[in-house]
């Protein structure tokens, strides 16, 4: 705010305007004179009569009377001056004689401002009225702040008060007054006040009062009150002892502040910040605060503490198909269970907690949201592990129940990992971790279960996790690559396709698909690397054709989910068309079982596919239990004679007789038919008696990089050593047999 | 200038040094000081005013010492004498606030002895004024 003090100055009128009542005409004429000398501007008039009459129309700055006059003398005139609305604060100067203290007096009790001595030291009448205008502009000043800080307040709930030990207790200012729904007449008492604040409230601020009072300390506290229509307001109190010249305390001045508004705003802030919007659960953030509240009480206290991590079990494929919104309803539902499995406590804490009484850290106790399915139940204090076990037992019970979204029944059912404070953890981060790597151990042995942690499981556990993890990143980071396999007949010595298998190139090391796509299924995963898979077959059928005029097939592996997607056809086309080479490059391979598990599923896919003229080709054939019905109305091109009847050719004669028994469904159906796991000339030389030409397998080349597969087929007419066997159809020896499984 | 050429006779050659003494020169300076440079001639109509002023009063002063209204006389002293003082007729000026404080404390048995005292002081100083008028 400006300093009154200049402000007043800058403010004086240039030419402070007079008027000035005498019936002396002689001291009217000089003192006017005088005055207008020194820079006033002068309106005589010679009564108090004339004057007042004067000051219906015009207001000057200041009144100067002569005391005695005729008629209406200046004490009579001041008084009536005064009356007039307008003209309760104007500096009125009364001209009195000299020694004339009576007149003084008299001057003061009709309102003069001030008086002065008749005298004809006409400057120090300048003085003396300069000096009145200024007072009277500071005071002009201080009225219009008082006012403006009235306003101010009133705008920001705002008011002020003064307390007395002795006398009058508590004197509240009307905008103080208002913060309590009172009017300006109204009076207030601390008792009064007191009897505002809710019953259970009371006790506690009496308190808190009486303890302020006997220290003399600072007050600053929020008051929840009670205002007679019933609305209920946070009223901010603020207030500073005073003390006299003696240093004893004598009062308190402060303000009050109707702070309802802020409050309801900073807890809702305080609630965004700690809670789940979706489930109305506490957040990471409140859960992560609490588990340490109660790590530190069950240190101090030394009693055990437990953290129920319940992670949902089949809730992608919900969320998959029954859409996000379905999702988001479900998990809903599924706080407001889990909600009832605990002593759930709302309770917003951040900061201090109040330590009032060791059961303080029950109100920890919740559940909450971690984020995605994932939901943690917080046990402040367990005697023993069974106790953590019936809560989480309670959890699966509470899941039993089926949950009705999108009009649909939904079966949940959830993984809960235990761990306990201080035996498995004596960090939060620790304790998270554990019961992660205990919901793990139950995922993997078949979900809806809990589990304690145990040191045994925390070596799988973690690897899994850590394993999951960097899948996430492989593809983004390039670190998948695409072997290549190639398919042999042998009869031409000539390569007629190759098959497609997945590497993960994980810093310096080659990990087989073995050790990765079974996860890859589990958490989804698979998708993406399947379409990765596509899309880089395509690429490399393009790059096969420019260098050595690739024009066979590239079979990639899929899983049966792909072939249930929707935009699986939508996904080829662009990934052939993108490079510009033809539909017929892809060859997609499902195994017979997992082709007969989504059999009705898949079947429009494989017609649409076979239409653009993408074959498919059954993987692992003979190993099913294909209905023979089925597969001769299936749209598919290619059976594949599992690895384990060729590893048995030639050592029992089962095994050669099921082969001859695909080799022919094959022929009748019209389909070509291939043999894989060929790793001998024996093999070889069987698969070929029995009427299959076509192989694949360690004989001829392990899965190796496009560019080596590039530089294989270029000597194969001339070097390979099964070249001459499949010519002669000659038994040979295992010479060219690789060590290592079937390659995935 | 309509005044009896006897009188300014009087007044210029015999009586001018008694009735200019009569005139206080520290107050009249005083009054000079309020326009330095005579542009405005102020003096000359203070003196003026005075002059009327006083005329009227005397006139004023003897009606009401033949009514015997005490504080007539006393507010006409009051008037009198902060005028008189400012232009310097300092023995006028006393001789009121006298005649003021006396009215004021006690009803005066003296009163017409009080006014014709009056009068007869406030004649000088109206021939002092008018000789400076004149001067």
């Amino acid at each position: 705010m400006t300093p009154p003090n200049s402000f007043a100055d800058d403010d004086l009128p240039a030419q402070p305007e007079v008027l000035l009542v005498d019936d002396d005409e002689v001291n009217l004429l000089l003192t006017a004179l005088a005055l207008r000398e020194r820079g006033f501007r002068v309106t005589e008039v010679d009564s108090g009569e004339r004057a007042l009459e004067c000051l219906t129309e015009w207001t000057p700055d200041v009144v100067v009377l002569d005391a005695m006059m005729p008629g209406l003398d200046g004490f009579a005139t001041c008084r009536a001056l005064r009356a007039m609305s307008g003209f309760e604060n104007m500096p009125v100067l009364m001209l009195t004689g000299l020694d004339d203290d009576a007149s003084i007096a008299r001057a003061y009790q009709a309102g003069a401002t001030d008086f002065f001595v008749k005298a004809t030291q006409w400057g120090l009448l300048a003085g003396r009225l300069q000096y009145l205008l200024r007072a009277s502009r500071t005071r002009i000043e201080l009225e219009r702040s008082k006012a403006k800080l009235g306003r101010a307040q009133d705008l920001a709930r705002m008011g002020s008060f003064d307390w007395r030990r002795s006398e009058g207790g508590l004197a509240m200012s009307a905008e103080g007054l208002r913060v309590f729904g009172h009017g300006p007449a109204d009076r207030m008492t601390l008792r009064s006040l007191l009897r505002m604040v809710p019953k259970d409230e009371r006790r506690s601020l009496m308190r808190l009062l009486h303890e302020v009072l006997r220290h003399s300390s600072v007050l600053a506290t929020d008051v929840s009150i009670m205002l007679f229509d019933g609305r209920e307001r946070i009223v901010h109190v603020e207030a500073e002892p005073e003390f006299n010249e003696h240093g004893h305390s004598i009062g308190y001045t402060g303000i009050v502040q109707d702070v309802t508004d802020r409050r309801v705003a900073e807890d809702r802030i305080r609630h965004l910040a700690n809670f789940d919007a979706l489930t109305g659960l506490p957040n990471r953030r409140q859960l992560i605060w609490r588990a340490e509240r109660a790590l530190e009480h069950a240190r101090r206290l030394q009693h055990q503490f437990a953290l129920l991590l319940i992670d949902l079990d089949r809730f992608k494929i919900i969320n998959d198909t029954l859409g996000h919104a379905a999702g988001d309803e479900l998990l809903m539902e599924v706080g407001r269970r889990l909600r009832g499995c605990v002593r759930h406590s709302d309770q917003v804490m951040e900061g201090a907690m109040e330590t009032a009484g060791a059961r303080s850290h029950r109100a920890l106790e919740a559940v909450g949201r971690l984020g995605g399915d994932e939901f943690v139940a917080l046990l402040p204090e367990v005697g023993e592990d069974r106790d953590a076990e019936r809560v989480a037992q309670r959890v699966l019970e509470v899941m039993r129940e089926p949950i009705f979204v999108s009009g649909q029944e939904c079966f949940v059912t959830a993984s809960v990992g235990v761990a306990i404070y201080p035996r498995d953890g004596t960090t939060v981060a620790d304790l998270m971790r554990n019961s992660d790597v205990a919901m793990y151990s139950v995922k993997a042995q078949g979900k809806n279960a809990a589990a304690i942690y145990g040191p045994q499981l925390a070596g799988q556990g973690r690897e899994k996790l850590e394993l999951e993890t960097a899948l996430h990143k492989a593809i983004e980071r390039d670190e998948l690559v695409l072997h290549y396999q190639p398919k042999v007949d042998v009869r031409s010595a000539r390569m007629v396709g190759t098959e497609a298998l997945m590497r993960w190139q994980r810093g310096d090391r080659l990990v087989m698909p073995g050790n990765f796509i079974p996860l890859a299924e589990e958490t989804g995963l698979i998708v993406p690397l399947s379409e990765w898979a596509l899309r880089e077959a395509a690429r490399q059928a393009h790059v096969w054709q420019q260098s050595f005029g690739f024009a066979d097939a590239i079979a990639v592996n899929l899983p049966s989910r792909l072939f249930e997607r929707s935009d699986l056809i939508e996904h080829i086309h662009s990934c052939v068309t993108g490079v510009g080479v033809p539909h017929r490059v892809i060859t997609l391979e499902i195994t017979e079982d997992q082709l007969m598990k989504d059999l009705q599923n898949v079947i429009p896919a494989l017609h649409r596919l076979n239409e653009i003229g993408v074959e498919i080709a059954i993987d692992d054939f003979g190993t099913g239990y294909s209905s023979l019905a089925y597969l001769t109305t299936l749209p598919i091109s290619e059976l594949k004679i599992d690895i384990q009847f060729v590893r048995d050719l030639g050592h029992t004669p089962q095994s050669s007789a099921v082969v001859s028994a695909i080799i022919a469904l094959a022929r009748s159906l019209g389909l070509r038919v291939i043999a894989e796991g060929v790793e001998t000339l024996r093999q070889m030389e069987v698969l070929h008696r029995l009427g299959c030409g076509i192989m694949q397998g360690y004989l001829f080349s392990r899965p190796i990089p496009p560019d080596e597969l590039e530089r294989w087929q270029e000597q194969l007419p001339r070097k390979a050593p099964w070249i001459g066997a499949a010519g002669a159809l000659e038994f040979g020896t295992d010479a060219a047999r690789a060590a290592g499984a079937r390659p995935y | 200038m309509n005044e009896t050429p006897v009188f300014s006779r009087i007044a210029n050659a015999d009586r001018a040094p008694a009735a200019l003494r009569r005139l206080d020169e520290q107050a009249l300076a005083r009054l000079r000081e309020l326009d330095p440079d005579g542009s405005h001639g102020v003096l000359m109509r203070v003196l003026r005013t005075f002059e009327a002023s006083l005329m009227r009063m005397l006139g004023q002063l003897s009606e009401a010492g033949e009514r015997g209204d005490g504080a007539a006389v006393a507010a006409l002293a009051h008037t009198m004498k902060s005028s008189s003082a400012s232009v310097g007729a300092l023995a006028l000026s006393q001789l009121c606030a006298a005649a003021e404080r006396s009215l004021r404390a006690a009803p005066a048995d003296d009163l017409p002895a009080l006014v014709s005292g009056l009068s007869a002081e406030a004649g000088q100083v109206l021939s002092a004024v008018r000789a400076m008028l004149r001067a």
